[in-house]
């Protein structure tokens, strides 16, 4: 590992690189704009950038106002990053504010990445990836067609619900690559299966704790065991879905209880929470759970069954502190 | 009253002049404009395109139809600037070039959804630019067989076409059937459809000419210039001799009146090197002399390029 004592720990925000021990409370997978791909020429979708902002600032002072520190906003480069928007909320509301590089699921890419213009059209391999997004960070994130701006402080990349496909799979190894070049750690929602999908990233020779796993409250991961085997692959495991009430996820209580199962069997230095909240919603329904819900109302309940203090502050802080800052 | 939606606003047919039928300002697939290497700043983007128009203008051409599908770098704030500045008349297109250049939010849409798209774009206009649509772009998917999203599209740019007028163009002509039948049972003439790209190296010999005509519609023979005999072909290219003798099977087959033709070229490309040399000023530079060449006359050729296009472009209620 490389030593880290003589310069400053840092994490790359929309800002600047800022100190790791500035964040404090932080929510690592969210989303503040998210436009599904295409969604910005559709007839009946307007985008006003002023009430976006609008909405997204009050968000985000909520959030500050329960103790929020920094939103990881893990939606990769192509499905609404809009990093000028960003910088003024972050100017504004003295939130830090993480961006993202990578994409996914291939389903989600545009047919530049899936069908080239070259005879046959194969598909990006993962060098290519890799390249893609490893200059995001090196070289600052592209606001298309018109100039780079700061470097992404995160890789992120989801495999397909009914399996990682091919292209799928180049996107993890992309990822990988890209945080091996540069520094920072990768995001993966894994598909069908948790741990074969961080096993493609293991395979780039990525240490565990530069991963965070996505979707480890789904309750089919659950049931298997994964959230336990992903922390004792040394991964984080990220329990992404705190708020939501749907039949494919646990309920609050149950995600409670896997924390403390997990801090349990000695894995409080590997959990993350957050809730996948939508600040603004385009091209998909609006999921406007607050970005506060987590500290405001899942970790008090949490601390109610038995979650020590010790033990939230390290998820809230800690844990995202050491994900997130560059190696 | 005839009339044609450009991107300044309806024009009739009468002042459309001369028409290159299928020409792109600039395009890119999908995501291109997420890779840096394909980026040019405005400045070289006016220096690459403006003289291209202005040579189409004082050429004698009349009008350009842009061929550039909704997510494929469609810029009609862009296309209005160059066609004030430069005096062409510049058409552009809803629609999609085929369905692996529409994005996740169209690919998932219902028939019902992207006629709407379509419509509201040629009925109210584009994003908030008041342009309208002046044609509908579908196409087949690489590989050369429609997929399911492929003929999804086809059935909402006929209805929109049955809706509202427009015409339809078509990149790639190949897999007709699915097509001809998707047209039929929506109740489109099929004289509003140009089937293009029927003349393309790669799939012009697999490609059912005679029987489009037969069943009535009409070929774009609308890649002109991409030849083997270039420096750096691209993979569609086809030799140029080949294909102006399948051209003038059909003009001087009986078949003048349901031709089109045009280059294919970009003005600057956004998500792809282009092709070195070629632009829309091939039809006049090269086209239109080798017709002469072989003995098309001035009546054909006018024909061709402005009452076939007029008569296609035409809105037709």
């Amino acid at each position: 590992m490389t030593d880290t004592t003589t310069s400053t720990p840092t994490v790359n925000t929309v800002l600047g690189p800022v100190s790791a021990d500035e964040l404090g409370v932080v929510a690592v997978h969210e989303a503040l704009l998210s436009v599904v791909p295409g969604a910005e020429h559709a007839y009946d979708i307007t985008m006003d950038r002023a009430e976006i902002f609008e909405i997204l600032a009050g968000k985000l002072r909520d959030f500050r106002a329960h103790g929020g520190g920094t939103i990881v906003d893990s939606t990769g480069m192509f499905h609404g990053r809009d990093v000028n928007l960003y910088e003024a909320l972050s100017r504004s509301t003295g939130v830090h504010i993480v961006a993202s590089t990578g994409m996914g699921p291939e389903e989600m890419l545009g047919g530049y990445f899936l069908t080239p213009q070259t005879n046959p059209p194969t598909p990006w391999p993962a060098e290519k990836f890799a390249d893609l997004f490893t200059k995001e960070i090196a070289e600052g994130m592209v606001v298309p067609r018109v100039e780079r701006r700061g470097a992404a402080g995160l890789v992120a990349s989801t495999a397909t619900a009914e399996g990682m496909t091919a292209t799928d799979e180049s996107l993890f190894r992309g990822a990988a690559r890209t945080a091996l070049n540069t520094g920072v750690p990768v995001s993966i929602r894994y598909g069908k299966d948790a741990l074969g999908d961080l096993g493609v990233v293991l395979d780039e020779q990525l240490p565990a704790d530069r991963i965070v796993v996505g979707g480890l409250d789904r309750r089919d991961a659950a049931a298997a065991g994964a959230p336990l085997e992903v922390a004792q692959r040394g991964a984080f495991v990220a329990l992404d879905h705190v708020g939501l009430d749907d039949d494919a996820y646990l309920t609050d209580r149950e995600r409670a209880l896997l924390v403390l199962d997990l801090v349990k069997a000695g894995h409080g230095n590997r959990i993350l929470l957050s809730s996948n909240a939508i600040g603004v919603a385009k091209g998909q329904p609006d999921y406007d759970l607050p970005f506060s819900y987590v500290v405001s109302k899942f970790v008090p309940f949490a601390k109610s069954q038995g979650l020590s203090d010790e033990d939230a502050r390290r998820i809230l802080v800690d844990n995202p502190r050491d994900l997130l800052t560059l190696r | 009253m005839s009339r044609i939606n450009t991107v300044l606003g309806p024009i009739s047919a009468e002042e459309l002049g001369l028409v290159a039928i299928h020409e792109h300002i600039g395009y890119g697939m999908p995501g291109s404009e997420l890779d840096t290497k394909w980026w040019k700043t405005p400045e070289e983007r006016y220096e690459e395109t403006v003289p291209k128009l202005r040579k189409f203008h004082e050429n004698g051409g009349g009008t350009f139809v842009d061929a550039t599908g909704i997510c494929n770098g469609r810029d009609i704030d862009y296309y209005k600037s160059l066609s004030r500045k430069t005096g062409v008349h510049i058409v552009a297109c809803t629609g999609f070039v085929g369905g692996d250049t529409a994005l996740p939010h169209f690919a998932r849409a219902s028939v019902d959804y992207l006629a709407r798209q379509f419509i509201h774009e040629i009925t109210d206009g584009i994003g908030d630019t008041g342009s309208k649509a002046g044609v509908i772009k579908v196409g087949v998917s690489r590989g050369g067989r429609m997929t399911e999203l492929d003929k999804r599209i086809y059935r909402a740019a006929a209805r929109a076409a049955v809706a509202t007028g427009v015409p339809i163009l078509t990149h790639l002509a190949i897999d007709a059937r699915p097509a001809i039948d998707i047209f039929n049972e929506e109740g489109l003439p099929l004289d509003r459809v140009l089937f293009g790209h029927v003349d393309d190296g790669v799939n012009a010999e697999s490609t059912p000419d005679t029987w489009i005509i037969e069943q009535g519609g009409r070929l774009g023979f609308d890649t002109f210039g991409y030849e083997t005999e270039l420096p750096d072909p691209p993979f569609w290219a086809r030799p140029r001799k080949d294909r102006m003798d399948h051209f003038l099977r059909f003009v001087q087959g009986g078949h003048a009146d349901k031709v089109l033709a045009s280059a294919d070229a970009n003005c600057s490309p956004l998500g792809w090197p282009g092709v070195k040399g070629h632009t829309v000023n091939y039809i006049f530079e090269v086209l239109i002399p080798d017709l002469r060449n072989n003995g098309v006359d001035e009546e054909t050729i006018n024909k061709i390029f402005v009452e076939n296009a007029a008569d296609f472009l035409s809105i037709r209620n």
